[in-house]
This record gives C-alpha cells, structure tokens and sequence, in this order.
C-alpha cells in the first residue's frame, strides 16, 4: 500500500524543500510543497516538478494526489487557517 | 493515427477539451467530477471530453503529450492548462473565466 510517508520521502530526496506535509488515507493524498524551487515558475511547471521527484510511481501506484505548492514568501503570506 | 498527432488534433479543433473518467454527465472519479463541477460554474458546458477509460491508447498518450501523468487535463485553445488542483486555484483566482473568454 501506498503511504504519506512513502510520498513525502520521495519528494524530500528529489527536491528541496521548506516545508513539506503529505497526509493520506492510502488511496488519496494531498502534499503541500513549500520550496524555493518554485520562485518565478508557473503552476504547471510546480506541479510538474513534484511529480518528477514521484517519478513513475505516479503513473503506477500512485492514482489521486492533490498537489499545492507555495514559494516560502508565498507560504509566508497566506492564511494560516489554509496550512493545512 | 499516431495518438500523439490524435490529440493534438482534439485539443486544436475544439476551444475546450477536457480528458477525464467517465463522461460529464457520470464522471468516474472525484477529481474529474471536480473539473466539470467548475467548468459548469462558469458556464461551460458544451465543452469536448475524451473518456480516458474506454480510450486506453489516449490514456497512456496523454500523459506523455504535457509530460502530466494525471487525469483530468484541460486543455483551452490547444493549450495545457492544468489538472484538478490548478483548475481549482484559477477558478478562486478569477484566472480561469478569464483565459475561457479569450
């Protein structure tokens, strides 16, 4: 079975991050990716880094992750009832 | 027809294409449910949708063609926009009405 732990592990060792949570209940996830990484990129091109560190697990294993990224001035600025 | 030249075809011949599972009117996962929820909100519904699964070349193609390994993709005016989450960040942002009225 898939685990949180597994995906955070995976995204910790392909990129760097500032923040980092995966939570999951095994079939879906929702990671929140907080990286300097991200600064000056497009949405597309976030999300698409983080399933490159998920390589072929995402076309394999992994069926519903939900990704939200944030630059760690971003990350700094929103809300703090939306950290999830 | 190579499935690369297919979609490419499909996501240039309509305005809006969405690949998802299931239909619009029975999606088949949460996620796709999501897309068409928000694409109905604003208006869209005569939009063009592929099945990914009863089109399982295009499901293998698709993810290859943006370099996304997810399904739902939206595509508007032959263009990548995003997957579920990026669709619901524009729809909040206002983003998104914008790009379908261009």
């Amino acid at each position: 079975m898939v685990t949180p732990e597994s995906i955070k592990q995976n995204i910790e060792q392909g990129m760097s991050t500032a923040h980092l949570s995966v939570t999951g209940d095994g079939r879906h996830f929702e990671a929140v990716v907080v990286s300097e990484e991200f600064a000056g990129k497009s949405r597309v091109q976030r999300h698409q880094r983080v399933y490159q560190t998920l390589g072929d697990r995402m076309r394999e294993e992994i069926h519903a992750l939900s990704v939200k990224t944030f630059t760690p001035q971003e990350w700094a600025e929103i809300d703090v009832s939306r950290k999830t | 027809m190579d499935v690369q030249e297919l979609i490419r075809q499909q996501v240039t011949s309509h305005p809006v294409v969405l690949y998802m599972k299931g239909s619009p009117a029975f999606p088949q996962c949460g996620f796709s449910a999501n897309a068409v929820r928000i694409l109905n909100s604003l208006g869209v519904k005569d939009f063009f949708s592929v099945d990914v699964l009863t089109n399982p070349e295009i499901r293998q193609g698709i993810k290859d063609y943006a370099n996304w390994p997810t399904i739902p993709q939206l595509y508007i005016n032959g263009e990548f926009v995003g997957g579920s989450d990026i669709m619901g960040e524009m729809h909040q942002s206002g983003e998104l009405q914008k790009l379908l009225k261009a």
